[in-house]
């Protein structure tokens, strides 16, 4: 097989291009959701317990601008009544309906639930109930859909849903993947940020106490007390530095190992020391 | 009579079986591989979210049906006929159909409305495929949960032990998903082309074949079409192509599916015939 024309070999080169510099603006884009998912998951930790709908804004908003697209949605899944719980969503109708929830046999939302697997789906006028479950909710019906299961400790825990690519009839492979990126890190922050925001309701439930105001202001006073804010500053420390990446998580897991260690090793260890 | 090593009997000279030979990997052809077939008499599962019998693109006919679900004492298993509450079993079929159209479809519903007791409900979809016959099973499903990794594992070896090619999609994230990792299965991926036939090898496993799998139209529920992207559509275009490979040579075993697809590959230069 001859190399071709060479107007044909730079049209090659050109469309190879092109993709080198998509992907190197997607990869850039990912990194700077990175940064601002970790300053949120830390904030999440220390804030108060509004923060979490914040966090879940950001996230939907931030995918939506990462990947280009009109709107968008998220759920969370309550494993309890096998529904998706509607947090946010961008669009004219956003506002009303929160907490709206949709069982999980049906809708692209639920199969990407029940399947795990992300899907990018397009072009359905055919279909009279393509994304009947989204469309009144958002306040149109959507031409193109991504949708994407929220992972955490090897669970589903929610599912993002990106509605109509700006500037292309569909959502493509590379945008599979920059959200799959985005999804991994925002499953995260969304987990710490849930943990937090139940503090009120642990508490309450440990110390069986009916009211609302009474636990709210016990969790603030937890937050606040020396020893709790000193663990909390420590966790988020070292989430952020966890958040960096593969090389920079083995330091710090190297560099506390090895003052474990030197604990356990000093005099005086008592029963931390080796036997 | 001296006792044999464990294993050893069917090598004994009054047992040694004569096997049908197949060409030399480099003389396999399209006509010797699936020329003239179309799929009739391999028994095909799609293990997914159920199969809509009356969409075109399946065309009326699914040989047998059971949707599998987890009830308050243990698994339930029902095999009357259901359809497709997602689509996504419709469109996995119709590209199967359309590759293979006189291939017997056998629908194994496993997805449904609940999540508990996934993990178990699709490993007893396997265990009915493997246990009722079937020849091919897709599977454009997975589990990610380590808990599971034994027993699919086993469930993947004793389908490549009963001669079932086990055809499964890769994860669409970059996470281990179960069984697709597994060398006994036919692990696929997809590419960006349109061409049905058309087909990738990889040498670098897991994922072994890519696909159509880029926006591409598929059947989906209520009758209706759409245009879709992931690995589940890649992995029926290899059952589609396997299941007529088996509608000419049905004794062939997955370790020699494998060799025929390799030798086909697009990727693969070669004279075609």
């Amino acid at each position: 097989m001859g190399a071709g024309k060479p107007e044909d070999i730079i049209a090659r080169q050109a469309e190879e291009i092109e993709r080198l510099r998509e992907r190197v603006e997607s990869e850039q884009a990912i990194h700077d959701l990175r940064r601002a998912l970790t300053l949120a998951a830390a904030a999440g930790t220390i804030g108060a317990p509004v923060t979490h709908d914040r966090l879940l804004e950001m996230i939907l908003d931030t995918a939506a601008h990462v990947i280009s697209a009109r709107s968008g949605a998220l759920f969370l899944l309550d494993e309890e009544t096998h529904e998706l719980v509607f947090e946010a969503a961008l669009g004219s109708k956003a506002d009303a309906v929160m907490k709206f929830r949709v069982p999980l046999g049906h809708g692209i939302a639920g199969l990407v639930a029940v399947s795990g697997q992300p899907i990018a789906i397009s072009d359905a006028e055919s279909d009279p109930h393509f994304a009947a479950d989204i469309a009144d909710r958002v306040g149109y019906i959507p031409k193109s859909v991504l949708c994407m299961p929220l992972f955490y400790g090897g669970r589903v825990i929610g599912v993002i849903e990106l509605l109509d690519k700006e500037g292309a009839t569909s959502f493509g492979p590379y945008d599979m993947e920059a959200l799959t990126l985005f999804a991994n890190q925002a499953a995260v922050a969304l987990q710490q940020s849930r943990t937090h925001h139940n503090l009120a309701e642990l508490i309450r439930d440990v110390l069986d106490i009916g009211d609302t105001q009474q636990t709210t202001r016990l969790a603030v006073v937890v937050k606040e007390h020396p020893t709790f804010r000193s663990s909390l500053e420590l966790a988020q420390l070292v989430h952020e530095i966890v958040s960096e990446g593969d090389d920079e998580t083995e330091a710090c897991r190297a560099m506390l190992r090895g003052f474990a260690q030197y604990l356990r090793l000093r005099p005086g260890a008592g029963d931390l020391g080796p036997r | 009579m001296s006792s044999r090593p464990a294993w050893s009997a069917a090598f004994a000279a009054e047992s040694l079986p004569t096997i049908e030979a197949i060409p030399e990997i480099d003389d396999v052809t399209p006509e010797w591989a699936w020329g003239e077939s179309t799929g009739a008499g391999v028994k095909v599962a799609v293990i997914d979210s159920g199969i809509d019998a009356d969409h075109p693109a399946v065309g009326g006919s699914v040989s047998g049906y059971v949707a599998i679900s987890e009830g308050p004492e243990g698994l339930l298993f029902d095999e009357e006929p259901h359809t497709d509450a997602f689509g996504h079993g419709t469109a996995c079929a119709g590209i199967i159909r359309s590759l293979a159209p006189e291939c017997e479809l056998y629908s194994v519903q496993v997805l449904g409305p609940m999540l508990t007791g996934r993990g178990g409900v699709f490993a007893a979809g396997l265990r009915w495929a493997i246990d009722n016959g079937m020849h091919v099973c897709n599977l454009s499903l997975g589990t990610t949960k380590r808990d599971f990794f034994a027993i699919f594992h086993e469930l993947a070896d004793d389908a490549y032990f009963h001669n079932m090619i086990l055809v499964t999609a890769a994860n669409n994230m970059p996470i281990p998903s179960f069984p697709s990792l597994y060398s006994s299965v036919i692990s696929v991926a997809c590419h960006e082309g349109q061409d049905p036939g058309i087909f990738y090898y990889n040498p670098e496993p897991p994922v072994e074949f890519g696909a159509p799998g880029i926006e591409v139209r598929v059947a989906w529920m209520s009758g209706a079409w759409i245009t879709a992207t992931g690995n589940s559509f890649a992995a029926p275009h290899i059952t589609g192509i396997v299941t007529r490979i088996l509608g000419k040579h049905p004794a062939l075993a997955p370790f020699h599916m494998k060799g025929v697809l390799r030798s086909l590959a697009a990727n693969v230069p070669r004279p075609r015939l």
